[in-house]
């Protein structure tokens, strides 16, 4: 399959590339930095390491879906390795969706390792398994999806540092939306009111993934909840990525 | 695959315009303004023309890198886009870029996977292409530790993977040396013994002489010369550029124009007929010598050159 | 001139469908966001703000953007503390409010309403008092903080601390002469009367209007009648001692010399005295002079 032959290609390019490991190193040593930070903790010690573990996995992933995700088809590009990609018989989607693919398959193993060394210590304190942080590493992962989805996205018409600037935008405003929702409540009906509650609506709200706070603090979450989180996932990723397609259906690459 | 029959046109390319729109507040400037030909099957196309006239453009408007403007391109019969006429073409682009930490092999596996295939005749294939642009023994080598010349033959070997009825070379001959040179032009000729179509883009013109049956002139974004090369270059002698020595200068002065005088040896550019005979005469008096005698006659270049200045 | 249809019109196929799932996908995700804010969830998003470490170098942290952060921090403590199903939000009140103050130390609102949530809803005054001694720290000329901190300690019966703070609101220039009344009025009710008695003669003097002036001097009559009916009683009680009653009537004391002569209240009215109890007690009600 075309899409498959990509996609390796592409898993085979970004797991090469330093910064994952750098990123890796960074991640695990703020895993174990929690081990000690919990030691200096009164009460509760294990949440801090669930706290520090979770948001590491998140922000660190969060990092190298960007930073590797922007370079990937700007890449091809200036290098002008794709020249030879795309007179082949292949529409310019499945290149994409290679890419797409490729990047999520490394985001997937690197995800998978720092979580492996992230249960390990939980386990060490709490000599339990909990489910819940696994459901909770799993929308860390959705939500990584559709942030490589922006990142690719950029990198289709914009340089890799440009695009890092408007990819960590939108996850800053994936991570604010709340901010939007209060202020709609102090707004007066009327245009500006319908404006903002569009934008609202329209903006990505990551928040939906973020089931940290929950799982550290035992709270409970209704099962339609994932559900529905997990399909605006699904939906605001495709999305992207068809709109990744049509800039880079009509690119002329010179 | 069947092969086309001797006259059947490949590729026809009719009215393509382009132009790029550059800065800031975009400024159209037109590159291809109306280019027009036609590819024969069985044929090698040279397309030439000076830096910046649209060559690269023109090759990336057939492949689908770019869109043209205007304009319609036909590959086998078929918009150039659809993917059985691409299932159909090889390109190897100018100072091709490849994935450095690939293989030879592995570089060649992948682009197979690009065409409808199966894996067990791909890895007969790669063996044999690997064989036929010499590089065996480098098959399990990272791409990066490779030579020019040697990504230049990966390079074909990719372009050639799906056995393409037309091949597409982009300045193919540039930086390599001269064995590296006939070698390729070899792999050329061989190329159309085989009956295959191969569209040569270059500005190297020697090269195009030797091996084209047809070219394109492009100058300026438009062809301005098309046709079968001995239809386009006359066998009109120019002049004739004779060696000769120990015949004194003075002499030879009103006969023609001196290109080099190195120690007793003159090298004399004499364009009138009878004038030879002249120059014949006197080296038979002064008990001279004659090292050569070599008629010019008007080749690309001179075309090629002519065109652009008018142009 | 063969007319290039064909070409375009494929593309145009497969850039409708693209626009139409663009348009049919985008709807999609809304209506489900729509679907997912339907459903409550156990907590206020932001909440890992709680784990920001404080420390001088905060702010340095922050590369300029401190007094940004401090606004959004504090906006997000508002929302965070007007929830009340986080039934733990105290836990880090302190925290929260140290990290405002070191971000932006002379935002005065936070520590206020710190102040606010510690009292009335966390039933913390020292900590409602700490934050605004920070607030104070940071932004000396601020009387308000002293001041609210006096009302805080008041509203909850602590006099003395009080009187406290209402003097070192009194003290910061710009002050209103209010303080100054609050000040006299908790050191009457730590029955500090002697500096009560000081102040309220103080506002009495400088009372810039007559409604100030009867306020004043309601407060000197109480002040005053306190102070009388202490010495009053101690009398009493040297005569009690004595005769083992209480006298009949107060020219008793001055006869028998326990007093040289009876005060009367600040009006020149007599004092009244029930010589069964041994009571003392004014004529007037101190505030409807």
């Amino acid at each position: 399959m075309k899409v498959k032959a990509i996609a390796l290609n592409t898993f085979r390019e970004a797991i090469r590339d330093r910064i994952l490991y750098l990123l890796f190193f960074f991640a695990a040593a703020a895993i174990i930095f929690s081990r000690l930070l919990a030691i200096l903790t009164v009460g509760d010690r294990v949440k801090i390491i669930k706290d520090v573990g979770l948001a590491s996995l998140s922000l660190f992933g969060a990092l190298m879906a960007i930073l590797i995700g922007t370079g990937l088809v700007y890449k091809e590009i200036d290098k002008k390795t794709i020249f030879t990609v795309i007179s082949k018989p292949i529409h310019r989607w499945q290149f994409l969706l290679g890419k797409f693919l490729g990047l999520t398959l490394t985001l997937l193993v690197m995800i998978g390792l720092m979580s492996l060394i992230f249960l390990a210590v939980v386990f060490a304190h709490t000599l339990r398994l909990e489910p819940r942080l696994l459901i909770a590493i799993v929308f860390i992962f959705i939500e990584l999806l559709l942030i490589t989805a922006v990142a690719i996205l950029f990198s289709c018409f914009s340089t890799p540092i440009l695009s890092s600037i408007f990819s960590l935008a939108f996850y800053l405003i994936g991570h604010t939306s709340w901010g939007l929702e209060t202020l709609i409540r102090k707004l007066r009906p009327g245009p500006w009111r319908m404006l903002a509650q569009f934008l609202y609506t329209f903006l990505p709200d990551l928040e939906n993934f973020n089931f940290r706070t929950e799982v550290v603090h035992g709270l409970t979450i209704q099962p339609k909840f994932y559900f529905y989180s997990g399909l605006y996932g699904l939906f605001y990723t495709l999305f992207i990525l068809t709109l990744a397609t049509i800039i880079f259906k009509k690119r002329d690459f010179v | 695959m069947s092969q086309p029959a001797k006259s059947e046109i490949v590729l026809s390319v009719h009215n393509l315009f382009k132009a790029y729109k550059t800065g800031f507040i975009p400024k159209r400037s037109p590159v291809l303004k109306g280019v027009s030909f036609s590819v024969q099957a069985g044929e090698i196309f040279g397309y030439l023309g000076p830096n910046g006239a649209g060559k690269t453009t023109t090759l990336k408007c057939l492949l689908g890198l770019i869109f043209p403007d205007s304009g319609e391109i036909r590959l086998f019969g078929e918009s150039h886009l659809s993917l059985t006429a691409k299932e159909k073409i090889g390109y190897l682009p100018e100072n091709p870029y490849f994935y450095e930490y690939l293989t030879g092999r592995e570089f060649l596996e992948f682009y197979a996977r690009l065409f409808p295939s199966d894996r067990g005749a791909n890895r007969e294939k790669i063996t044999s292409l690997l064989r036929l642009v010499g590089l065996e023994k480098a098959a399990d080598l990272q791409l990066r530790k490779f030579s020019k010349g040697m990504l230049q033959r990966i390079g074909l070997a990719q372009a050639l993977i799906n056995n393409p009825e037309l091949v597409f070379l982009d300045e193919p001959l540039g930086g390599l040396d001269p064995i590296g040179r006939k070698e390729l032009r070899d792999v050329i000729v061989s190329l159309r013994e085989q009956g295959k179509t191969v569209f040569l883009c270059s500005h190297i013109l020697q090269d195009i002489e030797m091996v084209c049956d047809r070219v394109a002139i492009i100058v300026a974004g438009r062809i301005v010369a098309q046709g079968a090369l001995e239809d386009l270059i006359s066998e009109k002698i120019l002049f004739t550029e004779i060696t000769v020595s120990g015949v004194p200068k003075e002499d030879l002065e009103n006969l023609g124009e001196f290109l080099s005088v190195r120690g007793e040896r003159a090298l004399l550019k004499v364009y009138e007929e009878p004038k030879i005979d002249h120059v014949l005469r006197l080296v038979q008096e002064k008990k001279g010598k004659i090292h050569s005698l070599v008629p010019r006659t008007e080749t690309l270049e001179d075309l090629f050159v002519g065109m652009v200045k008018q142009g | 001139m063969k007319l290039s249809l064909s070409q375009p019109r494929l593309r145009d196929w497969s850039s409708l469908f693209l626009a139409v799932f663009l348009l049919l996908s985008s709807l999609v995700f809304m209506g489900l966001k729509v679907r997912c804010d339907q459903i409550s969830r156990g907590r206020i998003p932001g909440s890992a703000i709680i784990y920001i470490p404080s420390g001088k170098y905060l702010k340095y942290a922050t590369f300029g953007f401190s007094s940004v952060l401090a606004d959004l921090i504090y906006l997000w403590a508002i929302q965070y503390y007007s929830d009340y199903s986080i039934s733990d939000r105290f836990d880090h009140l302190e925290h929260i409010f140290s990290i405002i103050a070191e971000l932006d130390p002379r935002y005065v609102d936070p520590y206020e309403l710190g102040a606010i949530v510690a009292v009335y809803e966390a039933n913390n005054l020292n900590l409602g008092l700490k934050i605004l001694d920070l607030g104070l720290e940071k932004n000396p000329q601020e009387w308000f903080f002293p001041f609210q901190a006096g009302q805080l300690a008041q509203l909850r019966k602590n006099y003395e601390l009080a009187r406290i703070y209402y003097k070192k609101a009194m003290e910061i220039p710009g002050a209103p002469d209010l303080v100054k009344r609050l000040y006299a009025f908790s050191a009457f009710k730590t029955m500090d009367l002697e500096t009560s008695l000081k102040t309220w003669l103080e506002v009495y003097e400088t009372a810039q209007d007559d409604r100030v002036k009867k306020i004043a001097s309601n407060h000197l009559y109480q002040v005053k009648a306190a102070i009388d009916k202490k010495v009053i009683e101690e009398a009493i009680g040297r005569f009690r001692e004595k005769y083992g009653r209480n006298p009949y009537d107060l020219n008793q004391l001055v006869r028998a010399g326990f007093l040289k002569e009876i005060p009367k209240d600040l009006d020149g009215l007599d004092y009244l005295y029930d010589a069964q109890t041994g009571e003392v007690r004014t004529a007037q009600i101190w505030w409807k002079r």
